[in-house]
């Protein structure tokens, strides 16, 4: 954190402050890892303090000309609103759940002998199954944005959110649809409303949040998606004619062509998120006179994304490779009785020998899940946090000394619903 | 001692940030700035800061008003920084509390299993079948040591007339909802079970481990016993149902799957005690009417517990077929008076079936 700037010198040049990152890689592993191993010994229960614990450590690493942010949720709350969304989602999932189990079973073929329409019924099922519980999902992304927002703290000033999570449930359903029919071409304007949708319920203190900008701009983000559908299509074409031709090196050209877009339109789908994101944050408007702009770089992201996935691929294999050698010991010996046949050990003893190379490579296995868990923030999810954050910058930030109180919100059920749905990620 | 350094206020009103000195004051145990008194036991130092560099203090009074330091020294003065909150509204979360347990509770315990009962009655034969095959495949898949191929079936073709015997005895005094299909599978474990819709699994190991073929008939009676009261495809049912609702309360945190699956094991097998004991009374039935005397269960429930050893204590609760020594004792009890069994198969018979994985087929 950089006090400095606030200590000292009290205007920023050039109409403008700068917003960094700070959280570092020592501190937040060592979290990651204590909050970790406490939601591992208490099956699970303490996950609501830890989400609680980490995002407090990111939202204090947010420093936006010398004052940083504050996450005031609380664990207990989050357990709370845990204990709400059980009641209302226990028994409908359990329900549905059956239900549709049962239904798939009506249409249930076996894969060996079954004809076409029978495999297709059996698809169909499986993305109604989906469906079902897709409201659900969009209703908490909204309630869980919303409640993070409360939580949020600026200058001891709150954010806030409207209420409205059957409205953007409705959209979502509205724009998705719309972009699938149109096989995807419509997807921006589906990014581009729903995020219009949310930022007009945003405020910070009393004052309202715009999201300025035309849904058709983002087109431009959708440049190498584009490109990518061009490539596949060209392959597809290159290996039709050319086997129909029996020109080998037409097919040869075709796949290759093929793995290239395949790969491009990965690359794509992060371009699109990321310059989309800088897109919508640079055309915010706060209270009609605080602007933000944000530069976010796809190349930097895709690279912290091969660096880290790479990284933690290696680390795993060390991580998993402690947790085996550590169960070696109770193994030790067993392996002659099978070389020479002649028993040194009672049964007993191999059987207590066994169960404790069970117990230590399980702990092991566990243990070794949570340090991932850790890693992957630290290599991954935090050094994309700090990227993205790192380049904002708020234009005309004295109007933020004009900013005033607003109410605190007492939703009960905080971010519950996300939880017990699994959304929502690391953070 | 005196302290005093340089902070910022934020007075959680507006967004302005205010520069101002705060000094301890020890004779009334506050800190004190311009237009602020703070008491020192009430300021709380906020937790799982990013950097370090600065004291951002709070107090228990006001939610939102902040006070920003950089002299870390203030810390000394500040008795209860580290305190935490109070646990407020405690009989809220106790009403949630008791309302998720009871909700969880209804549906794991009441509706799933009336459900399941309900919605077995209804499934279709060829779905059911088709669920039982897919069963069964999985099953060989992962029984595989060698990593090569499912586990194979047993085929000796005098093996298979033999156990087409027993069958034929016993289909003939069952009314059975389902056709039955039986299986044996090349593999040592001492076990039997029916999957959905009428297939009943044999492994070699029981095979061998049985003493006569009236205790090879009695299994053979206990799984019709299952395949009658469609308990695989309830228990299917209940799975899924309970699964759903299982995944809701742990989340997805590490290890997540497996206390998931323990959980699920757990259910089951309160589930099951219910299920085997019909199935050993149907079995009972059965042999009776094929001339059979149901001792035979009760012969080799006492083989399996000779094998199980001290193992069971532990396992028992893991396991769905619990309370063997009861079990023994109800097919004892359930020998009429002065039953004479008829032999089932002669000696050449029951060797063929014995040795019936001398021939194993990949289907």
């Amino acid at each position: 954190m950089h006090s400095e700037e606030r200590l000292s010198a009290s205007t920023p040049e050039g109409g403008h402050i700068e917003v960094s990152y700070a959280g570092a890689q020592g501190p937040m592993f060592a979290l990651m890892l204590k909050t970790g191993l406490l939601t591992l010994v208490t099956l699970g229960l303490y996950r609501f303090w830890q989400k609680t614990r980490v995002r407090r450590y990111i939202w204090s690493s947010v420093n936006a000309g010398g004052d940083t942010f504050e996450y005031t949720g609380t664990g207990l709350e989050k357990f709370l609103g845990f204990l709400v969304a059980i009641v209302f989602l226990a028994v409908y999932l359990g329900v549905v759940q059956m239900i549709l189990f049962y239904l798939g079973l009506n249409i249930m073929v076996d894969t060996d002998t079954a004809d076409e329409g029978d495999l297709i019924g059996m698809v169909a099922a499986s993305v109604i199954s989906g469906l079902a519980v897709l409201p659900f999902l969009l209703f908490a992304i909204y309630r869980a944005r919303r409640y993070k927002m409360a939580r949020t703290r600026f200058r001891g000033i709150r954010l806030g959110m409207e209420k409205g999570a059957w409205g953007y449930v409705i959209r979502a359903m509205g724009y998705g649809l719309l972009a699938i029919v149109s096989l995807g071409l419509l997807t921006p304007l589906m990014t581009f409303r729903l995020e219009q949708y949310m930022t007009a319920r945003s405020y910070y203190g009393s004052t309202r949040m715009r999201q300025d900008g035309r849904w058709s701009d983002l087109y431009a983000a959708m440049k190498h998606v584009f490109i990518a559908l061009g490539i596949l299509l060209a392959s597809g074409f290159l290996i039709y004619t050319g086997s129909e031709s029996d020109t080998i090196p037409k097919i040869v050209l075709g796949v290759i062509a093929m793995l290239v877009g395949y790969v491009w339109i990965f690359v794509g789908a992060i371009y699109y998120a990321v310059q989309s994101f800088g897109y919508l944050m640079s055309h915010k408007v706060l209270g009609n006179e605080i602007r933000f702009a944000a530069e976010p770089r796809t190349g930097t992201v895709i690279k912290t994304y091969i660096l880290g996935g790479l990284l933690l691929a290696l680390l795993s294999s060390v991580v998993f490779g402690i947790a085996f050698a550590l169960a070696m010991p109770f193994l030790a010996g067993i392996e002659s009785l099978f070389a020479d046949g002649e028993a040194t050990m009672t049964e007993t003893q191999i059987m207590t020998r066994m169960i404790g190379a069970g117990v230590v490579v399980g702990i092991g296995y566990l243990v070794g899940l949570v340090v991932m868990q850790a890693l992957t923030m630290i290599l991954i999810t935090q050094p994309v946090l700090a990227h993205y954050i790192g380049t904002i910058r708020i234009l005309n930030p004295d109007a933020l000394d004009r900013v005033h109180q607003r109410a605190a919100e007492a939703g009960i059920d905080a971010d519950g619903f996300a939880d017990a749905l699994d959304i929502g990620g690391a953070i | 001692m005196s302290f005093a350094a340089e902070a910022i206020h934020l007075d959680g009103e507006s967004g302005q940030p205010i520069r101002l000195t705060v000094t301890v004051d020890n004779t009334h145990q506050s800190l004190t700035g311009p237009g602020l008194h703070w008491p020192l036991n009430t300021i709380r130092e906020l937790p799982d800061t990013a950097g370090g560099d600065l004291v951002i203090l709070s107090r228990t009074e006001n939610a939102v008003e902040r006070l920003i330091l950089k002299d870390s020294a203030i810390r000394a003065h500040l008795p209860c920084r580290r305190r935490s909150a109070p646990v407020a509204n405690r009989p809220l979360l106790l009403k949630w509390a008791a309302a998720a347990m009871g909700s969880v509770a209804l549906i794991l315990f009441v509706l799933v299993p009336i459900m399941a009962d309900q919605l077995a009655n209804y499934i279709p034969p060829e779905g059911e079948r088709a669920l039982g095959q897919v069963t069964l495949n999985e099953i060989r898949e992962a029984l595989d040591d060698s990593g090569l191929e499912p586990v194979r079936f047993c085929t000796d073709p005098d093996g298979l007339t033999a156990l087409r015997r027993i069958e034929a005895r016993l289909s003939g005094e069952a009314d059975l909802p389902v056709e039955i299909t039986v299986h044996i599978l090349d593999h040592e474990m001492v076990n039997a079970f029916a999957l959905p819709g009428g297939h009943i699994v044999f492994f070699r190991g029981l095979i061998e481990q049985a003493g006569a073929p009236d205790e090879l008939a009695a299994v053979f009676a206990h799984e019709m016993g299952h395949v009658a009261s469609r308990d695989p495809t309830r228990h299917a049912l209940r799975s899924a149902g309970s699964i759903g609702v299982l995944g809701l309360l742990f989340g997805d945190f590490a290890g997540g799957a497996v206390v998931l699956f323990l959980a699920e094991r757990l259910i089951d097998a309160q589930y099951s005690q219910t299920a085997e004991a019909a199935a050993d009374v149907f079995a009972h039935d059965l042999m009776r009417r094929a001339g059979l005397s149901p001792g035979a269960l009760a012969t080799i429930f006492e083989r399996f517990a000779a094998l199980d050893g001290d193992t069971r204590t532990f396992m028992q609760h893991f396991m769905s077929h619990p309370a063997l020594g009861d079990r023994i004792e109800r097919a004892r009890r359930a020998v009429p008076a002065g039953l004479l069994p008829e032999p089932l198969m002669g000696d050449a018979d029951w060797a063929a079936l014995q040795t019936i994985c001398s021939r194993t087929a990949r289907n």
